[in-house]
């Protein structure tokens, strides 16, 4: 024992003599409110969540509950440390040798700098941090726009561009405050995941708790959400959108839909050309049809008396329709029965599902907010993400979701189906624009700004083709496999990594990534404790952790808005230092700190700011930084802050509710044409070899039926294999804490490979079996768990099963990795957006034992078979 | 309804029948030794045989205590156990076996050498240890089993029948001991005495199983568990066969023979030991609420 | 006087375990301790399988026989109700462990405090700083957080539940939250038919 217990003194560490300080969590990438408490003795004994902060209300998940266990992780990088064993490999140990900041520093700066001198785009970034995108930016101080992390495509690739493209927003969710009717189709939204785990439950508990609001939840296994939800609709992998268009064929053939808002807020009654295109006139204006007057008029003409959404017309001589009209048309064939056979929901469930959301959805109804505005009241929201968005026809998809809540007019609208910001950096300023033909401009590019079209490419990962898309990491290895072919006349050989972990996260086989990680000449890594990736640094750059820090933030909180501000509970336990630190001191040393410090006051907003503009040539503390953050949102300084830890409010009416007010949204999306043609055009201007291997289907101005090659596969891949996370392991790194390690390997959904008993035993297989699952891309191995929430054709691997041993953390290998069996090809790609196939096809082998290398008894099944045997007093039963 | 539609969930979050693990082999030890050497005692007594009290009381105050404090968590405190004897069958136990070991020794002491120093072996004081000492056995014999059954929880244990387990096995005990340790021609009517006790055994598992089966949930799983996996082999092999029928048939038929005293005392001993494990083994908690019909009540 | 219990809302409950740490942070709880915990059952057949998550906690039984078995008076129940153990008196005899029905008393062994919550005897400063209240070899369990009552506050599972499943109070007290529910929404004891008269109670 450390210390003997006192007399009199509170053992319960909350009330331990000691002091609160107000902050912000971050084991997620999100940011609810905390309160740090400090003993007298310096020790962080207890963190729980700021009840002054409306978004979270004072709730923690249970990974912000073990923040501790991170900072006082006794593996944690602890000074700055140089590789000394050349061999490099996930598991490998470097070596490490501990050196100082100045030398670590120089090296650092010297090696990127030997890059950048080079050709700039020999520089990989792989900048995690969602938190501060001061470093996040920091690549494009010397124009560098590649990216070699996972944020993006293994989130939400498409799900980010269609939201800026509806919303313009980042995120989206629905409105907990009002929604009487929820669905969630591939989503923990509420229960599990996505966007402020611990708030977001809190809200819709409450309207599940006190408004009976009901969870209808859409997907192949049954998740937390659709364990609560009053009714789970188990569906085929990767045919979400065909269900939503189901939806949408009985909502329109019954006329269950918001036909006003149609008409009045969407550009659904602009009329379409054969070329799929607007019809325009000279000034670029759009028509819509009076079917009073029989005759087109321009969108914004006084005179229309009946806008017509049905119809095929004519304008001087060229066949129209209305977009509506073109989507009904594509939706013809989109019957529940045929719908039906795609994704396995009975043609009934779907044709209900549809009058249910419908009558939910009270079209018709309104609101008077408290702002004075009387708007559409329409309490129910179709809200989705990774698990249904993550496929090839991504866009199409997403879009299709969006489709189902237009119909219903819920669009920002109270109850309905909410576009949620990633940061609006000030009070007073609204996210939307107005634009051309009376359209909301869209925004699909929420992060920031995309490389123009180049050939050959200036980006190891082609974005330089993704004018609407986020970035698609894994073509990094598509590229790496044949760089000739993309025409890329540069090879990367430096990888600048903070708080990222590529080669974990990311789709294709391990084997080819280690060759890819194998090919760079150095790897910095800012990080805290060892992953798979720091593994293969050749100098680590130890950062200080969430509660030495400072920082302002907003990330996408769905009901609220303001800064969650970030200060230091303690002094860095460690000789470690701040990212801002880290990157000012490399950036000096780079010669590029005027650059980046011009980036910062760009992705910040502090330009047009002049009392908050850095100046260019002076480095900035993270304190410095965060002092800013919280002055641009709302002028208080840094005292204010510290004391409250927030400046979280409710969201202001007029940025939640039709944010958008006068402007149409898109329900036909006809930049995807625009942009397509562009492209194509730029293609064959610069004569780009592989333009006839894009995928130029993927881009659509309406979703389509079209099936995503996953189904294509051939057929002795009999079972489709899904991966998923849950509120325990929601988003990053979590299995290295010990807390988090104690509840996952005995949940048991977490630990085996879940398969539906049918299934199983038709495939000889039974409780416990050991199997090699193989794809068309790559392999695991595992353990089944039946399980009967599981749909009958698809096989479930947590993500807790995906890790890999690294040298000194307490993670532990299962079998493989999900992601080794996930394609990283063009065909499996939306050209339009760069969101890849997230599920695959398997087949299933059953093995007698596990391989020699899993038998080493330190995997995840090891401690699992502790667990579940329950040795310990009385021994083993 | 069978043991393979149940759920075990070991120590893991998912909810089901949890194992009884917190009284491990040492504590069935313990027992072992305290019914063993009460039983012998008690017996030895009644037969006035010297050498049976003091291997009775030798037995007892060794290697219950031993194993006692081998499973105790805090062991240099465990004197404080005797401090409920008004609620706790631990506590009572305690002071019986204290007052026990302590009366039977003195009596032992005052057969043995009380002449010496005037004391008949009929006198009023031995005449009152030696009472005194075979309530304190009685108290040995009958608390493990009072203990087990006192509380709910685990519903096998939740049974009369296991305070009566307890005394039968401990005189059954005893009465092999004597029949081992006296010669052939003091042990009259022993044998049949023995052959009643053994019958007497083989009821009481009846009851034991039937109880358990019609008990609740967690008492019929236990059944299960003793009837329908590996444990049963041990059950019906070593409980019933090895420590019922061999012993019973033993000593129908040859009653007086030395070595098959020996044997079919063995015999028993290995019966009952296979029984104190297993009863600690097949323990379990049922699940606090269940939505799986294989889990309720039947 | 008080009568302090809990409700568990299991509609509520998602079976975060976000209690289960919050736990550990408050107490200072050694690796595979818990004093509480949620499970989670599946039940049904495909498709109409669903799971449900079942938080678990000390029921502070008004007839604990945790405390009728104690032999050293380690185990008592204060005048509000909560059930305690006083770890200088508990010699770790488990009588109480195999008298509880709902298996929630824990033995605190020696080895897990050695070998620290990382599992390789590198003891972080919080543990330095909670492990001190534990006597190895004790068994302990969930109290409440009877501190954080004493001074006012919920116990540390409550405060943090994301879905505010765990509503805690005095149930003598009719108007109190855990009261209403209880009578609004028919809660029930765990397993009732052990007879301990527990002071935790389930909702639908």
């Amino acid at each position: 024992m450390a210390t003997a217990k006192s007399k009199g003194q509170p053992t319960a560490n909350s009330l331990k003599s000691g002091r609160w300080v107000a902050s912000s969590c971050k084991m997620c990438l999100h940011s609810c409110g905390n309160l740090i408490h400090v003993t007298d003795d310096g020790i962080i004994n207890k963190i729980e969540g700021n009840p002054t902060n409306p978004s979270n209300n004072g709730k923690l998940c249970p990974k912000g509950n073990a923040a501790i266990m991170r900072h006082y992780d006794p593996a944690r990088f602890k000074q700055p440390m140089r590789r000394t064993n050349p061999e490099k490999g996930t598991g490998v140990d470097p070596m490490w040798e501990p050196i100082s900041w100045d030398e670590a520093l120089d090296i650092t700066a010297k090696e990127i700098k030997k890059s950048m001198d080079e050709d700039p785009r020999k520089i990989l970034p792989s900048i995690e941090d969602f938190q501060k995108f001061n470093i996040w930016a920091w690549p494009l101080s010397f124009g560098n726009f590649n990216f070699y992390q996972s944020g993006g495509t293994m989130c939400g690739g498409a799900y980010h561009p269609i939201n800026g493209f509806i919303h313009s927003a980042f995120g989206c969710a629905n409105d907990a405050k009002y929604c009487n009717y929820w669905i969630n189709n591939g989503t923990g939204d509420g229960f599990s995941s996505h966007l402020h785990a611990a708030a977001q439950a809190n809200w819709v508990a409450k309207a599940r708790t006190e408004r009976n609001m009901r969870v209808v939840s859409i997907e192949p296994r049954l998740s937390i959400g659709s364990a609560k939800a009053e009714e789970w609709i188990p569906i085929r992998p990767a045919t979400d959108r065909h269900f939503a268009m189901g939806m949408s064929h009985v909502m329109i053939k019954e006329g269950l839909c918001d036909y006003k808002f149609l008409k009045r807020d969407t550009n659904s009654p602009y009329l379409v050309g054969e070329d799929g295109l607007f019809i325009r006139d000279e000034n670029r204006q759009c028509y819509i049809w009076d079917a009073q007057n029989d005759c087109a008029k321009l969108w914004n003409d006084k005179s229309i008396g009946k806008i017509a959404l049905e119809g095929n017309y004519e304008i001087d001589g060229k066949a129209c329709r209305p977009a509506f009209q073109v989507y009904k048309d594509i939706l013809e064939e989109c019957t529940p029965e045929a719908m039906s056979e795609i994704t396995t929901v009975p043609a009934e469930t779907i044709s209900r599902i549809a009058r249910e959301f419908a009558e939910a959805a009270q079209v018709g109804a309104t609101m008077k907010l408290e702002d004075g505005r009387t708007v559409p009241f329409r309490p129910a929201g179709y809200n989705y993400y990774r698990g249904a968005q993550g496929h090839k026809h991504g866009a199409q998809t997403n879009h299709a979701f969006k489709l189902v809540n237009m119909l219903m007019g819920n669009i920002d609208a109270p109850g309905g189906h909410m576009g949620v910001v990633l940061d609006t950096k000030e009070v007073d300023i609204n996210h939307c624009v107005p634009g051309e033909s009376g359209m909301l401009t869209p925004n699909p590019h929420q992060l920031g700004p995309t490389p123009p079209f180049a050939y050959p490419p200036n980006t190891y990962h082609l974005m330089d083709y993704f004018p609407l898309g986020v970035n698609p990491p894994h073509f990094n290895l598509l590229v790496h496999d044949d760089p000739a072919h993309f025409g890329v006349e540069f090879t990367p050989d430096v990888i600048v990594n903070c708080h990222s972990n590529p080669v974990w996260a990311m789709q294709g086989p391990r084997t080819k990534w280690f060759d890819f990680l194998r090919s760079m000449r150095f790897i910095v890594c800012v990080d805290l404790i060892p992953t798979e990736m720091t593994d293969w640094a050749d100098i680590i750059l130890p950062s200080s952790d969430v509660l030495e820090t400072w920082n302002c933030t907003m990330i996408e909180p769905p009901h609220t808005e303001g800064q969650s501000f970030r200060q230091p509970a303690v002094p860095p336990l460690h000789d470690t230092k701040s990212e801002e630190d880290i990157f000012y001191e490399i950036s000096e040393r780079m010669g590029i700190l005027e650059a980046y410090n011009n980036v910062v006051n760009l992705t910040l907003g502090f330009e047009g700011h002049p009392e908050l503009m850095l100046e260019l040539d002076k480095k900035y503390t993270d304190k410095e930084i965060a002092e800013r953050k919280g002055k641009l949102w709302n002028g208080e300084d840094i005292d204010w802050y510290m004391e409250r830890g927030h400046s979280v409010t409710e969201k202001r009416l007029d940025k939640w509710y039709r944010p958008w007010e006068g402007s149409r949204l898109h329900f036909y999306i006809e930049d995807m044409l625009v942009e397509r043609d562009k492209l194509k055009q730029n293609m064959e201007d610069a004569n780009v070899p592989f333009r006839d291997e894009w995928e130029w289907d993927d881009y659509q101005a309406l979703p389509s039926t079209t099936l995503d090659p996953v189904h294509e596969e051939p057929p002795e891949y009999n079972l489709y294999a899904i991966t998923f996370k849950d509120i325990q392991i929601n988003f990053g790194e979590s299995l290295s804490n010990p807390w988090l390690k104690d509840i996952v390997y005995r949940d048991p959904v977490h630990t085996g490979l879940l398969l539906n008993p049918k299934t199983a035993a038709a495939e000889g297989l039974e409780q416990g079996s050991i199997v090699f699952v193989e794809s068309p891309y790559g392999h695991v191995y595992g353990r089944i768990n039946v399980s009967e929430g599981m749909h009958p054709e698809t096989l479930g691997i947590s993500n807790a099963l995906s890790r890999m041993k690294s040298k000194d953390s307490g993670v532990l290998p299962a079998g493989g990795h999900f992601n080794d069996m996930l394609p990283y090809d063009l065909r499996n790609t939306d050209a339009a957006t760069g969101q890849p196939e997230t599920v695959c096809k398997v087949k299933i082998t059953k093995l007698d034992d596990w391989p020699e290398f899993l038998k080493d008894g330190h995997t995840v099944y090891d401690l699992i078979a502790k667990n579940e045997q329950a040795k310990g007093k009385g021994g083993q039963h | 309804m069978a043991i393979e539609d149940k759920v075990f969930s070991g120590d893991t979050l998912r909810s089901g029948y949890r194992f009884q693990r917190h009284w491990d082999n040492s504590m069935a030890y313990a027992f072992i030794f305290a019914e063993l050497g009460a039983g012998i005692y008690f017996i030895s007594l009644l037969m006035n045989s010297l050498t049976g009290m003091i291997v009775g009381l030798v037995l007892v105050s060794t290697g219950k205590p031993y194993f006692h404090l081998a499973h105790m968590g805090v062991p240099s405190r465990s004197w404080r156990a005797m401090l409920r004897p008004d609620r706790s069958w631990i506590s009572r136990g305690l002071l019986g076996l204290g007052a026990m070991i302590g009366t039977g020794f003195l009596y032992v002491i005052g057969l043995a050498f009380g002449e010496q120093f005037g004391i008949a072996a009929d006198s009023g004081l031995l005449g009152l240890l030696k009472v005194a000492s075979a309530t304190f056995a009685l108290v040995v014999m009958c608390y493990q089993g009072f203990a087990m059954s006192h509380s709910t929880a685990i519903g096998i244990w939740n049974s009369a029948i296991i305070p009566m387990a307890s005394l039968l096995y401990s005189l059954s005990l005893g009465v092999a001991g004597a029949l081992v340790l006296l010669p052939a021609a003091q042990t009259g009517g022993l044998a049949d005495t023995q052959l009643l006790l053994l019958l007497g055994l083989a009821v009481m598992h009846v009851m034991l199983l039937h109880g358990g089966w019609h008990g609740s949930p967690g008492a019929r799983t236990s059944v299960e568990l003793l009837l329908q996996t590996s444990y049963s082999k041990w059950f019906w092999g070593m409980v019933i066969a090895t420590g019922i029928i061999v012993p019973a048939l033993i000593t129908w038929a040859a009653p007086g023979n030395a070595l098959l005293a020996i044997i079919s005392g063995l015999a028993m001993l290995s019966g009952f030991c296979t029984w104190r494990i297993l009863i600690f083994k097949i323990g379990v908690y049922e699940p606090i609420l269940s939505m799986n019909p294989f889990h309720s009540a039947h | 006087m008080a009568r302090m219990g809990m409700v568990f809302d299991l509609k509520a409950c998602i079976g975060c375990n976000a209690c289960v740490i919050a736990c550990k942070q408050e107490n200072s709880l050694p690796d595979g301790v818990f004093f509480t915990k949620t499970l989670s059952e599946e039940y049904g057949v495909f498709p109409m399988a669903n799971r449900v998550f079942i938080p678990t906690i000390c029921n502070h039984c008004e007839d604990a026989p945790c405390e009728k078995v104690c032999p050293t008076g380690a185990t008592y129940t204060r005048d509000d109700g909560i059930v305690m153990v006083d770890d200088d008196k508990c010699i770790g005899c488990s009588s109480c462990s195999v008298a509880c029905p709902y298996d929630q008393r824990t033995q605190m062994d020696a080895d897990n405090f050695l070998k620290g919550l990382f599992g390789k005897g590198d003891i972080t400063p919080f543990e330095e700083d909670g492990y001190g209240r534990y006597t190895p070899g004790t068994v302990t369990k969930c109290d409440f957080c009877s501190q954080r009552v004493d001074v006012g506050l919920d116990p540390a599972c409550v405060v943090t539940c994301p879905t505010n499943a765990r509503i805690f109070g005095d149930l003598d007290d009719e108007q109190s939250a855990p009261s209403k529910m209880i009578r609004e929404r028919h809660g029930r004891p765990p397993l009732p038919e052990k007879n301990t008269k527990p002071k935790v109670f389930y909702v639908n």
